[in-house]
């Protein structure tokens, strides 16, 4: 039955892993952000080639479940690594890569995919007219975008970043599957030391849950904040 | 690694994912449907334990909320009085339909409110009960309007129908791991890319299917109707 004397004593091991499972989704939420946003300019300026590999890219990332591609990655990329280190003549055993390296990648890869989407979307509510405007003006492009563009699309990005940092936070759980320990992995150790599963389990959800709460807190707060501004 | 005999033994295993996946949508469908009613209609206390259900199924990892139904259910079946019978096909069935429903019900309230509120008053103006209103005024437009973030739903439910193995069902990734280990572990990559193909075959069909019913539904709506600026939630779920 369900145990209340093991709560604290679970709270108090699963919450050490909440650092490293944050540092980890930064990591992610900013590569795949500017993985992503390559992405979307290549798509937004209508680049030939590169445009039609990009939607090769996300049409293979969005049909394969991301446990899929994590353990693709994690039996793929030490060979190819390898591979592509010895062709100019670095000795590396690739093998020795730490996992959670293997995992940030794969992410980063999965969810840059989603991320160019966000900020395509992001991109293509801007108002052209504006664009016109800073033009007649003699802005550059340079300066458009810094001064014009970059301050509304971000801004019109916050709410889906905010979605996707969240993703990045439940897609971390999956890395328990190449043993990466994050909050999920963690409570699974937990609870396998004291046979208190379920006990572990609620703590990981009430932890998941109050930090989607605070995400969401903080993103509201700065996109009220940067609207009233601009 | 012999695909000739890989590809039919993964496929035997192909029907235990399509019932859980199957049953997942409809409970899910269900269960989202009652959960949206109850937090547009806001009825005091019960929408606030909706709202609770709805962030537990989108912040919660799949795996977790799997894991959760697996050892949670049968203390349920017991405290209810019964024998445990919960096995871990069912506890997936559950947890997934758990998952589906919330995640499902963030595509439908953005839906019907995304209908012009114009619409409603029309409607009222004219006597419509409400049942009536929303199955023929509302509804078609909300389905129009919410059917590419179905879309996305149901392709991620498909996603994760593949984390149903850690909990101990025999679906096409476990039988994929008895086959990688009765090879001695030598073709892992090569498996999980025959493993890719079979699932983005599995997405591709859906997104037909769901493509279809779009543009058949688009057929009903007027102009104006159309031009409303749907934002899809493109995001993905684990």
């Amino acid at each position: 039955m369900f145990e209340t004397d093991v709560l604290l004593q679970d709270l108090r091991e699963i919450l050490g892993a909440v650092p490293v499972t944050l540092a980890m989704a930064l990591a992610i939420f900013v590569f795949s952000t500017i993985i992503g946003s390559l992405f979307a300019f290549i798509e937004y300026r209508r680049v030939p080639v590169l445009r039609e590999l990009v939607i090769a890219y996300k049409v293979a990332f969005k049909g394969v479940p991301m446990v899929i591609v994590i353990f693709l990655a994690y039996f793929g990329l030490p060979p190819a690594l390898q591979f592509l280190l010895s062709l100019v003549g670095i000795d590396f055993n690739a093998h020795l890569t730490p996992n959670w390296v293997i995992l940030v990648i794969a992410i980063t890869g999965c969810i840059a995919a989603f991320q160019s989407e966000i900020i395509k979307g992001a991109l293509n509510s801007f108002d052209t007219g504006q664009a016109d405007a800073a033009h007649s003006l003699g802005y550059t492009s340079s300066q458009l975008f810094r001064r014009v563009m970059f301050p509304q699309v971000v801004v019109a990005a916050i709410p889906d970043l905010t979605t996707s940092m969240m993703v990045i936070m439940k897609a971390l759980s999956l890395g328990f599957a190449i043993e990466v320990v994050e909050i999920f992995a963690q409570s699974q150790l937990t609870a396998a030391l004291n046979f208190y599963y379920l006990e572990a389990f609620v703590i990981a959800v009430v932890i998941y849950m109050v930090i989607a709460y605070i995400v969401t807190q903080i993103a509201d707060r700065t996109e009220r904040a940067l609207r009233i501004r601009s | 690694m012999d695909l000739s005999t890989m590809i039919p033994e993964l496929f035997s295993a192909l029907p235990l994912t399509l019932v859980i996946t199957f049953t997942a949508m409809s409970v899910g469908f269900c269960l989202a449907l009652i959960a949206t009613t109850l937090r547009v209609r806001r009825v005091p206390v019960i929408s606030q334990f909706v709202d609770l259900y709805v962030s537990y199924a989108r912040s919660v990892p799949v795996v977790l909320q799997l894991f959760v139904a697996f050892y949670g259910l049968p203390l349920l079946v017991i405290l209810f009085g019964f024998q445990d019978f919960i096995t871990a096909t069912m506890a997936a069935m559950v947890g997934l339909s758990l998952y589906h429903g919330g995640y499902l019900s963030e595509v439908m309230r953005p839906a019907y409110l995304a209908v012009e509120r114009g619409q409603h008053d029309a409607a009222d103006s004219l006597g419509y009960s409400f049942r009536q209103k929303m199955f023929r005024i509302v509804g078609p437009q909300a389905i129009h309007i919410g059917l590419p973030g179905y879309g996305n739903s149901i392709i991620y439910l498909i996603h994760n129908v593949a984390l149903v193995m850690y909990i101990g069902a025999a679906d096409v990734m476990a039988t994929a791991h008895l086959i990688m280990e009765r090879d001695y572990n030598q073709f892992q990559f090569e498996t999980y890319l025959v493993l890719a193909v079979i699932y983005s075959l599995m997405c591709l069909i859906a997104w037909l299917i769901i493509r279809f019913f779009e543009l058949r539904f688009a057929v009903h709506l007027s102009k104006e109707a159309t031009s409303i600026p749907l934002k899809t939630a493109a995001f993905a779920s684990v």
